[in-house]
């Protein structure tokens, strides 16, 4: 199984970095696709089967709270595995994050991090097939 | 503003460059590193319980080393990547700092990162820093200087990164 995944973040920087550090994770990835607020993240969710969602927060247009919102009221995408990647510190606004399905993982973020953390909300336990996931190496970046 | 503001502030920088950017801050700079001109800023405002700007100066020599090991070797030879990383580093050391010394249990909303040319401080006039933080990277240097623009009669505090 490879994961198609929807990055979110209204920074092309952060975006570029998340996608980096999603392929140092030694997670499979298919599809990775990107959107700049959560607007747009809905209107990719309505046209390509997405498997993961990695979320942040502060975002114009539609924030991520918002987009986590929509998500749940929808039957398609109530269920989807959300990560929200952000710098947040507030412990309310986590917690009512939480409290929508998402798990947490705050910026900055190690591959091993990001990769336990996606095992986790995806379910994926068979670790015969996925062995160890090694964490790639590049340059020792990471 | 109690010196708790300038520690926070000293955390918050240090914890960033180290993880984010995988460069170590020094608390002593170098003479060379004391000398390299503050050329960048990128400023990070902020609303909630507290509204204020986070600035973030830093010389153009580090922003290559910050840009290859946030976002790989090649993007890091772009100058505009360049400056967005940084931004990301301002936009990060505000995301700390704030629950640090407002509380864990507070909500804020923070703008994107905006980058200034040539370095130039941006500030109101009235503004005083809150804190400020200045650290050696590389053979460059970086500061953090926190406004809290509803804050009165406090000047800035110093502080070298812990």
């Amino acid at each position: 199984m490879a994961f198609n995944v929807l990055v979110v973040d209204d920074s092309a920087v952060m975006r570029q970095m998340v996608v980096r550090t999603l392929r140092l994770s030694g997670i499979p990835l298919g599809t990775v696709l990107e959107a700049g607020n959560g607007e747009e993240g809905l209107f990719v969710l309505q046209e390509q089967w997405v498997d993961l969602l990695l979320l942040d927060i502060n975002m114009p247009v539609m924030n991520g709270e918002e987009m986590l919102r929509r998500l749940r009221a929808n039957p398609e995408t109530e269920n989807l595995p959300v990560i929200v990647v952000s710098t947040e510190g507030s412990e309310a606004r986590l917690q009512v994050l939480q409290e929508f399905g998402a798990s947490i993982v705050r910026k900055p973020f190690a591959p091993e991090t990001l990769r336990d953390t996606i095992l986790r909300v995806t379910g994926v336990t068979d670790v015969e097939y996925y062995g160890a996931v090694p964490v790639a190496s590049d340059d020792g970046d990471f | 503003m109690s010196s708790t503001t300038a520690q926070s502030l000293s955390r918050a920088t240090t914890a960033t460059f180290e993880e984010l950017a995988l460069l170590f801050p020094e608390t002593e700079l170098s003479a060379e590193q004391a000398a390299a001109p503050l050329d960048v800023a990128v400023s990070v405002d902020f609303r909630g319980p507290l509204t204020g700007r986070l600035v973030v100066r830093a010389s153009q020599s580090i922003l290559p080393a910050i840009a290859a090991n946030m976002l790989g070797a090649e993007e890091s030879k772009q100058l505009p990547l360049q400056r967005d990383a940084l931004g990301e580093i301002g936009n990060v050391i505000c995301g700390h700092v704030l629950p640090l010394i407002a509380g864990a249990d507070k909500i804020f909303n923070l703008a994107a990162p905006i980058v200034h040319e040539g370095g130039s401080l941006p500030q109101r006039e009235e503004d005083e820093p809150s804190a400020r933080v200045m650290v050696g990277v590389e053979e460059g240097r970086a500061e953090a200087v926190l406004y809290l623009f509803k804050s009165t009669g406090a000047g800035a505090e110093t502080a070298h990164a812990a």
